[in-house]
Parts: structure tokens; C-alpha cells; sequence
């Protein structure tokens, strides 16, 4: 993939401007995702999702108007994207409040990182699983 | 003359009976907490940078920050401007607010180097008609818009369909679901996406479910945003709520990651409702909230107290309070999706003039949860304004002339959209083998007011239904392929454009909504461009004929008949 | 405006460290550190002594004994109810906070979880207060009853959202830290 264009608020939004720039996760343009392609069954539940590109794309979009958390968001998600949905829930119920030990925390940030890429998901489980333990909201030993 | 201890006057009497006063009120009690927005006890503004870093906070410094303040010095605050803007003036700061001159984006600047004192303290020298002046300029969209709740107390798919359909056709731009049964969720969630394509295409939906549920559905398809994602001001509460920062933080990113459109919510008067409010005041801790959720980076809040209500409402300038934590999300730069969506007060006086601080300057929902069904229907508890208000709510937005998202629309109009709806779900049902329903339970939906109205359903069957969407994996793309096979192609191809547009992520962005062409409409591209009188949204053109109609206007060519 | 009818007030004569109940066919009732104490009757006005003699009438009518206990460490209703059901012979109990709310519970379950919850305080009366205290006496006995029915007003959080705040802090300013739960007997007065 070519890097990423310069994206300002005169492209937004995407779906409409700038078509050209959007795929599905299995490669067709979104221009293919028409009601024929959905009858015929070459579109599926997968292409129907976001890629990790498209959420680059909001990201510099969302930087354009001075929004960098909101950027900063999309490019976790853009990460997640990767990640199957049953792991995204067992991950975010592992960051409840005394849910895990600071071990365990560890373990995600380095699964996310060296299997997903993920480090900016990443640094922010390392982030949770320091302020935990100065809050005392890691697991608590049991027995 | 000497009155007598016992006897009272008629006049007495006929005020005691008066509506208002079956509301309850509270004197205030600032040491725990029990104070809407003007306490000793809230902290004085300060901000300290060291290295990059934020290291003192409203008076704390970071060895004693909570991880409220943690998270709020670490993500919300923009490190490099908070020591300038943290010294100008508060005076100046909330003049800039209401001044038309101030461009909404030198607000936005200086608002993101603020800490949680500084904005309290901002604010506290606003009056109400103040908080709706700048509400007018900070809202993130242009355009004002509204949301309904459709449910149904016996969680009827077909009335949740039917009103949800009425509901999109009278203007809502988003419609929320929730449950009596949770087990119902999936059928009343494909009842609600299916019955609110037909209304009008582009209208958004979700259901509120426990967080790990709604965020499944979503990933399904079966719903197109999240909302009921609740944040805390104390940590000891978030922790009650079992979530932290962190947490709702990467929850935010995982909707993202499904293209799904998402805000929290939060609001005054949760923390000393649950006890735990550390003697600060409810808007003091609502800022903490609000400031949490742009470090989150999600694209927006659900504020207004929304189901505490009845705290700040029972406090002096509780309302106040309420208007100012919807203008702070705004000026946060965050959509604001600003309450008037709970049963709020016995007076139909008090229900209007607590719902004005928002529909005057307009926000980007008017209500989050006007009701949609009879509130005898709403499954939360009840909201400040249900069906029975559509026409008082069209007349005041006539005799104002402001937008509050709605219009009036002719009785066979609506009832060929809820007609349909059912229709609709009906071939839905039967494509999906779910339990059938009978043409008698259309007709009933046609005409009907609330659940009682139609006949039972055999909730045993509905509930092996609904689970069976669930193990067999049913998808929005099945709810597509169902309506186009059954004929109803429209609704079809409406339905496919919503889901389409999660490939394109353009609902992620602030405040995002479908208008009537399906062309999504952000503070991006829809920004809020008020800059004093004749600038801004106006209510003008096509739209305000549209909401000159009512349903009783008599006509000045003929004056012996009426218009509508 | 309103005559006084015969005021009955209660008190809880403080009798010794509340101890683990022997008999298996008991109800413990567990009240918080407010109950019958710096309060002396519900949300919605019904004296401590109506919902007392209403639930020890409710378990008595089902031939069941019962046992009160003060819990003075915490004012949270599951861990009131929860303290109750560990101390009850059955491993029953009533837990009751001063606003009304009230909560049946049983030992072998966890803290969070009850056999009933009754969390709308304005809607409890004397009636309900009663099948309370016969379906938790009924639960003592092995029975299955079927649950007391639980009511819904649209319009209880206008009237009563912060009223319940400000006795929900109220009764917490009551708590005891480290007080160990008391048996305590009911005592009523006529004024």
C-alpha cells in the first residue's frame, strides 16, 4: 500500500468524496458493496467491517480539526482490528478493577504487541496495569 | 383577628394540590457532596508542568493523584498550553463564551489546557441565559437533532417496530432500545433496526445492554451505535461500576475497531447517589466525567444527570448545574447527547423549563430519549417528554421557531409507516423462522397507542427465538438478505447504506449522524459555524414550512377549514 | 392538619454480641446502624415499629422464630442482609436499611447475589413489610414461595431520588467502624 494521503475536512466525508480511498477487509472497493453483491452472496458479514487503513484515514482526518485523542482512539482501533472479537471482550474484562493480577496485564500488553503489533494498545495496558498497582486495584490474592 | 393554628386558606389548599408538589426537594448539604454546582469544598484551580508532565493538579500533586486525575493530567489535558491558559482570568474565559466575537475554535484551544477547577470556576460566573449563549456556539454540530427511546413494557417486537418507525418518520436521528427481559435483546434490537429504516432510511439505532452484550450486538450488525458506556467523577464509584479509565478507554477503541458509532455517559448527582461523592460538588465531579471521556477519546457524552435527575432536581440551581455540564461537554468538544430522556417532575411547567437551557440554543440531541411509546412503555423508567407530548413539542418549536428535531406529520403518513414496519418484521420474522407474527398483531400495531393494545405474544417461543438469532449467528447482512428476498427492497437497500457506512468509519467522527440522503453529517463537515445573529443554524427555508404545520391550523385562504 | 393516632415508637434494646443461631427453623433480621436509632421510620413515613411488628407477625404467622440483630460496620444493604444470613440457624435473613429498602438473603449465596430485593423504599408498606417477613420465614422452612410482587412507579425518582441521597448519607454518618453486629430486641413505646 501507497502511504497514506493527506486527508483534510474537505474530504469528509469519505463514503462520498473520497471513495477511492475505501476497501473492505477483503480487498473490493466500497463501491462493490451493492444490494446484487449482497443477494448473489459475494459480499459477506466480513466485508462489512472496518480495515485498519480506513481508521488511519479517520485518524488523520480527526487530527485536521485538532481532535488528537479522538485520533489517537482510532489508531488503538486500527490496532484492534486484528484482534477476533471474543479476545477483544476477554481483554477489556481483564481491565475491570481487581480483575487481574499485574502479571497477567503484562502478558496482554506483550500478546497485543508481538502477535498483533499493537503497541499503542499496548502502552496503554502497561499504563493501566502501573496505576493499578499504585491504587491497589490489581487482583487480589486469593489463598 | 387571630388565626387559628389548624385551619388553612382555600388558596393553600388548591397550591397544595398542585402538581409541583409531589416533586421532591432537599436543602443542600455541600460537605458530602449534596450541592449542584457551588461548594467551599471543591478544590481552587491549579496546574503545575514539569518534564512534559503534569505534576500538580486543582491543588494535588501527582504522588497524591487519584486515577481520575491520573488519567485526566496523562490524556485530557493539553500539557503544553495548560499553565498559559490555566492563568487567564476566569472572567475572561467566560465572557469569551458568551461573546459572539470569540471564535468557537479559540474556546475549543484554550478549553483544552483547563483543569477541572478552572472550568468549574468558568462557569459558576454564568448565569443560565449565559450557559445558553455559549451552548449555542460550543455545541460540535451545526445542525440541532434529536433521539427517541422506543421499548415496550411487555417488549413487544412489533410495537418496538411500529413506534420506531413513527418515531424516524417524525424526525429522530437516533432511536434507542433497552429491555424488560434482557433476553429479548436480539429480537427487539431487529425489531428496531428494521422498523426505523422504514420510517426514514438513515436513522442510527442501538440497544442499552450490559457493556460486553451491547458490544456484541454491535459487532453483529444488528445495531449501529452504543451509548449507555458510564463513567464515574470518584474512583471509588467507577470502581463500584467495575471499570476504571482504562478500561472504558480500550472499550471505546474496540467499538471503533467494528466501526461503530459510540459516546459514554455520565451525569451530576451519580456519585453522592451511590454515597461516595468525596465531599465535592455534582458539576465538579461531572467535569472530571466529561474530561475523562475526551481523554478516551471518544467522540461523545450522553450528560444532563440523565437517570439521577431527580438529585440535582431537588437542590437550588440543580437545573442550572445540568445546563452547564451539556455546555462543558460541548466546549470539551464532544458531541452532546444533553438528558431531558427520565421522568423529571409531577408539573408539566417544570418538565418544559428544565428542557430549555437545550432546545433554545440547541444541542446535537435535544433529548437523549424523548419517548417514543407511552412512558407506561418506557423500559428506562420513564422520560421527560413521551408521545403524548409530540404535539405540545411541535407548537413550541412553532412559536419559538427553534429546531427540536421533530414536525409534525399527517395521520396516514404514519400509519402506512407503522403498517409497513410491521409488515416488514413480519417477513423478517418468517425468512429468520423466528416465531411467526399474525396479521391480527399487524393490525394492532397499525392503530395502536401502547403495549396493552396489542394481543399477548407467546413469550416462551419469542425467548427460544431470540436466542436462536443469537447461536445462529445472525447478522445485519441477514436482516438485508431477508428483506430483499420478502420484497421489501427499500427498507433493504436502506438498511445495507447504514451498514456500509461502518466500512467508511465517517459515524466515528464528533457527532456524526445520516441525513435524509444517507450522507453522513459531522462537526466535520457540519461544523458549528455560529458567530452571533444571522449566523449559525437558522431555522429557515424548507424546513421551517415543515415545522410551521400542526394539526389544527386554520387556513387563511378559507378560514372555514383547517391545514395540516 | 392529620390527628395524631397512638405514635408508637421503637427502640432496640442492645441485649450482646450477636451470636451464630442454633435453631434451624429462624429469621434473622438485620437492620443498619440508623434503624430504630437516629431514625424512626421510612422514606415514605412508616414508623420503624410498623415494619418491624409487621415482619416478625409476617415470619410468626408461618411458624417460624425470629431473631433481630444491629449491624453497626457497614449501612450497605446486600452486606447488612449478608451478615444477617450468616448468623441466622436457618442461614435466612431480613436485611433492612432505615429508608425502608429491604432485601431477603441466604448464607450459601454470595454477597452480591439475594433471594429478593426491595430497592424501591417509597413503595414498601405495611403489607409488603408483612409477605416480606412470611416469604423469608417460608425460605427458612426449604419452601419455594413465590416472590412478593414488586411494584414500579414511573414518578418515584421526582418525589424521592434525592430524598433517598440524603438518608442514604445520613445513615452512612451513622456507621461504626469496627463494631461487631449486636442481638437486639425490639422494644415499643406508646407516646
Amino acid at each position: 500500500m501507497s502511504t497514506a494521503p493527506d486527508l483534510g475536512p474537505a474530504d469528509y466525508p469519505l463514503s462520498v468524496n473520497r471513495q477511492d480511498l475505501l476497501r473492505t477487509p477483503t480487498g473490493k472497493p466500497i463501491t462493490a458493496l451493492t444490494m446484487d453483491a449482497v443477494v448473489s452472496g459475494e459480499i459477506t458479514a466480513e466485508d462489512l467491517r472496518i480495515t485498519p487503513e480506513t481508521l488511519q484515514l479517520q485518524a488523520t482526518l480527526a487530527e485536521s480539526v485538532h481532535r488528537r485523542q479522538l485520533a489517537q482512539n482510532f489508531r488503538r482501533a486500527a490496532e484492534l482490528t486484528a484482534v477476533p472479537d471474543a479476545e477483544v471482550l476477554a481483554m477489556y474484562n481483564a481491565l475491570r478493577p481487581r480483575a487481574s493480577s499485574k502479571a497477567k496485564l503484562l502478558e496482554i500488553a506483550d500478546n497485543l504487541e508481538s502477535k498483533y503489533g499493537a503497541t499503542v494498545c499496548g502502552a496503554l495496558v502497561r499504563e493501566a496495569a502501573e496505576v493499578y498497582e499504585r491504587r491497589d486495584l490489581l487482583a487480589r490474592e486469593e489463598g | 383577628m387571630t388565626t387559628t393554628e389548624n385551619r388553612r386558606s382555600k388558596r393553600t389548599e388548591i397550591l397544595e394540590d398542585r402538581p409541583v408538589n409531589l416533586d421532591g426537594f432537599v436543602e443542600e448539604w455541600p460537605e458530602k457532596g449534596l450541592v449542584a454546582m457551588e461548594s467551599d469544598f471543591d478544590p481552587a484551580p491549579s496546574v503545575r508542568v514539569e518534564d512534559g508532565r503534569i505534576v500538580e493538579l486543582d491543588g494535588r500533586v501527582r504522588a497524591d493523584f487519584d486515577f481520575m486525575d491520573t488519567f485526566i493530567a496523562d490524556h485530557a489535558i493539553d500539557v503544553e498550553t495548560a499553565e498559559e491558559v490555566t492563568a487567564i482570568p476566569s472572567v475572561e474565559i467566560a465572557r469569551a463564551l458568551v461573546d459572539p466575537g470569540a471564535s468557537r475554535d479559540e474556546l475549543i484551544r484554550i478549553g483544552r489546557g483547563l483543569t477541572p477547577a478552572k472550568i468549574l470556576d468558568v462557569v459558576k460566573l454564568m448565569n443560565v441565559v449565559e450557559i445558553m449563549m455559549a451552548m449555542q456556539k460550543m455545541r460540535s454540530r451545526r445542525t440541532p437533532a434529536n433521539q427517541a427511546h422506543s421499548t415496550s413494557a411487555k417488549d413487544n417486537p412489533i410495537q418496538v417496530a411500529a413506534d420506531a418507525a413513527e418515531g424516524a418518520l417524525r424526525g429522530f436521528a437516533e432511536l434507542e432500545t433497552t429491555l424488560g427481559v434482557v433476553r429479548y435483546a436480539p429480537l427487539i434490537a431487529i425489531a428496531l433496526q428494521v422498523g426505523g429504516q422504514v420510517g426514514r432510511g438513515g436513522v442510527l439505532t442501538q440497544c442499552a445492554l450490559e457493556e460486553a452484550t451491547e458490544l456484541e450486538l454491535g459487532m453483529r450488525g444488528i445495531t449501529a451505535y452504543a451509548e449507555t458506556i458510564s463513567v464515574y467523577g470518584t474512583e471509588s464509584v467507577f470502581v463500584d461500576g467495575d471499570d476504571t479509565p482504562w478500561s472504558k478507554a480500550f472499550l471505546a477503541s474496540a467499538y471503533a475497531s467494528r466501526g461503530i458509532k459510540m459516546r459514554f455517559t455520565s451525569g451530576t448527582g451519580s456519585e453522592v447517589q451511590m454515597g461516595n461523592a468525596e465531599g465535592r460538588s455534582m458539576l465538579y465531579l461531572e467535569i472530571r466525567c466529561i474530561l475523562m471521556a475526551r481523554g478516551a477519546g471518544v467522540q461523545g457524552l450522553q450528560n444532563g444527570s440523565i437517570s439521577c435527575i431527580g438529585v440535582p432536581g431537588a437542590v437550588p440551581g440543580g437545573i442550572r448545574a445540568v445546563a452547564a455540564e451539556n455546555l462543558i461537554a460541548s466546549w470539551m468538544d464532544l458531541e452532546c447527547a444533553s438528558g431531558n430522556d427520565q421522568s423529571f417532575s409531577h408539573s408539566s411547567m417544570r418538565r418544559v423549563s428544565r428542557a430549555l437551557p437545550q432546545l433554545l440554543p440547541g444541542t446535537d440531541f435535544v433529548c437523549s430519549g424523548f419517548s417514543g411509546v407511552p412512558n407506561a412503555d418506557n423500559m428506562f423508567a420513564g422520560s421527560n417528554f413521551d408521545v403524548e407530548d409530540y404535539d405540545d413539542w411541535n407548537t413550541i418549536q412553532r412559536d419559538l421557531q427553534v429546531d427540536g428535531g421533530l414536525r409534525h406529520v399527517r395521520e396516514p403518513e404514519i400509519l402506512q409507516a407503522r403498517e409497513k414496519a410491521a409488515r416488514a418484521l413480519q417477513a423478517v420474522f418468517a425468512e429468520l423462522d423466528l416465531p411467526a407474527i399474525t396479521d391480527t398483531e399487524v393490525e394492532a400495531a397499525v392503530y395502536a397507542h401502547g403495549s396493552g393494545d396489542y394481543p399477548d405474544r407467546d413469550v416462551l417461543e419469542d425467548l427460544k427465538g431470540a436466542q436462536s438469532v443469537m447461536d445462529r449467528g445472525v447478522t445485519g447482512l441477514d436482516l438485508v438478505k431477508a428483506l430483499e428476498r420478502t420484497g421489501f427492497h427499500d427498507v433493504a437497500e436502506n438498511l445495507l447504506t447504514v451498514l456500509r457506512q461502518r466500512v467508511s468509519g465517517d459515524l466515528l467522527q464528533t457527532a456524526a449522524i445520516l441525513d435524509d440522503d444517507f450522507v453522513p453529517r459531522s462537526a466535520i463537515n457540519d461544523a458549528n459555524d455560529y458567530g452571533g445573529p444571522g449566523s449559525g443554524y437558522r431555522l429557515q427555508g424548507e424546513r421551517w414550512e415543515q415545522l410551521k404545520k400542526l394539526r389544527h391550523v386554520t387556513s387563511a385562504e378559507n378560514p372555514e377549514t383547517e391545514v395540516s | 392538619m392529620t390527628a395524631p393516632a397512638v405514635q408508637r415508637t421503637l427502640s432496640l434494646k442492645e441485649i450482646g454480641p450477636a451470636q451464630r443461631g442454633s435453631r434451624p427453623d429462624e429469621v434473622v433480621v438485620a437492620v443498619s446502624p440508623a434503624f430504630g436509632d437516629y431514625f424512626s421510620k421510612t422514606i415514605v413515613d412508616v414508623p420503624h415499629a410498623e415494619v418491624v411488628r409487621q415482619i416478625l407477625a409476617g415470619i410468626e404467622e408461618q411458624g417460624v422464630a425470629a431473631r433481630m440483630v444491629k449491624v453497626w460496620d457497614t449501612a450497605d444493604l446486600a452486606a447488612v442482609a449478608h451478615t444477617g444470613a450468616r448468623l441466622s440457624g436457618s442461614g435466612i435473613s431480613i436485611g433492612l436499611l432505615s429508608r425502608g429498602t429491604a432485601m431477603i438473603h441466604q448464607r450459601d449465596l454470595p454477597r452480591l447475589s439475594n433471594l429478593e430485593l426491595f430497592p424501591q423504599s417509597p413503595l414498601l408498606d405495611a403489607e409488603v413489610f408483612r409477605r416480606i417477613g412470611s416469604n423469608a420465614a417460608q425460605y427458612a422452612k426449604g419452601e419455594s414461595p413465590a416472590p412478593v410482587p414488586t411494584r414500579n412507579d414511573q414518578m418515584a425518582r421526582p418525589r424521592w431520588q434525592a430524598k433517598a441521597a440524603l438518608l442514604h448519607l445520613k445513615e452512612y454518618e451513622c456507621i461504626v467502624a469496627g463494631r461487631k453486629p449486636v442481638e437486639v430486641e425490639p422494644v415499643v413505646s406508646r407516646a
